[in-house]
């Protein structure tokens, strides 16, 4: 069966775009980190974060070790390709100012200097 | 017109897709733009579930697309999306008009002992990827280079010569990286042999001019088959626009 020119690129156009529209499907995050399992008794809050700083799994992974000393931080997932992090917590312990304080705070380097690291651009509650 | 007109346009608007990123403009980075942070990100999801580094499911799904386009109209990804293929061509093609004469080819031998270069490499960016859970292979890749202006990741004097080597190489040779290191094109030629759309040639018609051999930009022969199911073929039709008999050289849908 002949095939006219046009449809190689009509194929070419929907399965890029296709894939691309494709990636709403993948969820999976660049780190998971569990600080502590979840209780029956815990009341829980969801809240996703846009920071700028989060780009790969190396600042991802020094992005959730800000939270360490943080109480009331169940899981942080972040999303490096998106600038993401997806945080559950307890309400009752902390909030989201509390959380955006910390992934804000200035951090001391080794020639003394003291800079900020991450930047919250945005936060919604899930 | 001529379906490189088409071709051009089409590679135009997706290396304009790509630069809007790496300008800054997109919701992510130009990196999980590229299908082959897919095959690289392979390891880290069957294993933990999470993506390597900076790649996300853009690269995950963008792959998925064109392994199934692959399944369709073979390797058209490379002739007709690949921003890096485009830029070797513009090359090429850049040659071509100073010179005014065609890109000679290399030798048939050494073309072919060369070819394999593309799984070696394959081989090794995965497992080092994999073993390092990091893209360690940034500063060696020109599309990265390339893209985010020799950013973070680069690694100077060795990333500035292995982009001399892409752009001298292009130069000499069409689709140089293509043919003979890109990782991504050794990932799609299984299944760019199965493609089922494929460029076809009338025995009956063809004057055996060569013309279409000669502007191969991948050095395939069509002017010896019937049906061209190499999976090096991107379905670019120069072939088809070479032909000077009407209908002798057709795309058609075979398994």
């Amino acid at each position: 069966m002949t095939i006219p020119r046009w449809v190689i690129p009509v194929l070419v156009v929907v399965f890029m775009f296709g894939g691309y529209g494709l990636r709403l499907a993948f969820t999976q995050p660049t780190t998971n980190v569990v600080f502590a399992e979840q209780t029956a008794s815990g009341e829980m809050a969801k809240i996703e974060a846009t920071v700028q700083g989060v780009k790969c799994k190396g600042t991802a992974g020094f992005f959730t070790k800000m939270y360490n000393e943080t109480p009331g931080i169940y899981t942080i997932k972040t999303y490096a390709s998106e600038h993401k992090a997806v945080f559950t917590y307890d309400p009752s312990v902390t909030s989201p100012d509390d959380i955006k304080a910390v992934m804000e705070k200035k951090l001391t380097f080794g020639d003394g200097s003291k800079r900020q690291i991450f930047t919250c651009l945005e936060m919604v509650e899930k | 017109m001529k379906t490189r007109v088409l071709r051009w346009t089409v590679l135009s608007g997706f290396a304009a897709f790509v630069l809007w990123y790496a300008f800054g403009y997109g919701d992510r980075s130009f990196e999980n733009l590229c299908p082959f942070g897919g095959v690289a990100s392979l390891y880290g999801l069957a294993t933990g579930g999470e993506f390597t580094c900076s790649l996300g499911p853009a690269n995950l799904s963008l792959l998925i697309g064109i392994v199934v386009l692959a399944l369709i109209a073979k390797r058209a990804f490379c002739g007709w999306v690949c921003p890096l293929g485009f830029i070797g061509e513009l090359i090429y093609r850049l040659r071509e008009k100073v010179t005014r004469k065609r890109v000679k080819t290399i030798p048939p031998r050494l073309n072919a002992w060369l070819k394999p270069l593309r799984y070696i490499v394959l081989v090794l960016v995965l497992y080092f990827t994999w073993q390092t859970g990091d893209l360690i292979f940034r500063g060696y890749d020109p599309f990265y280079a390339i893209f985010s202006g020799m950013g973070h990741g680069t690694l100077g004097w060795i990333t500035w010569s292995i982009l001399a080597i892409f752009l001298i190489g292009s130069w000499f040779v069409p689709m140089f990286f293509c043919r003979y290191f890109c990782p991504l094109a050794a990932t799609l030629d299984p299944f760019s042999r199965l493609g089922l759309i494929k460029v076809s040639r009338n025995a009956e018609t063809c004057i055996d001019c060569n013309k279409c051999h000669k502007v191969c930009p991948h050095d395939l022969h069509p002017e010896k088959v019937d049906v061209l199911r190499h999976h090096d073929c991107t379905n670019c039709m120069e072939c088809i626009d070479a032909c000077p008999i009407a209908k002798c050289m057709t795309l058609k849908a075979k398994v």
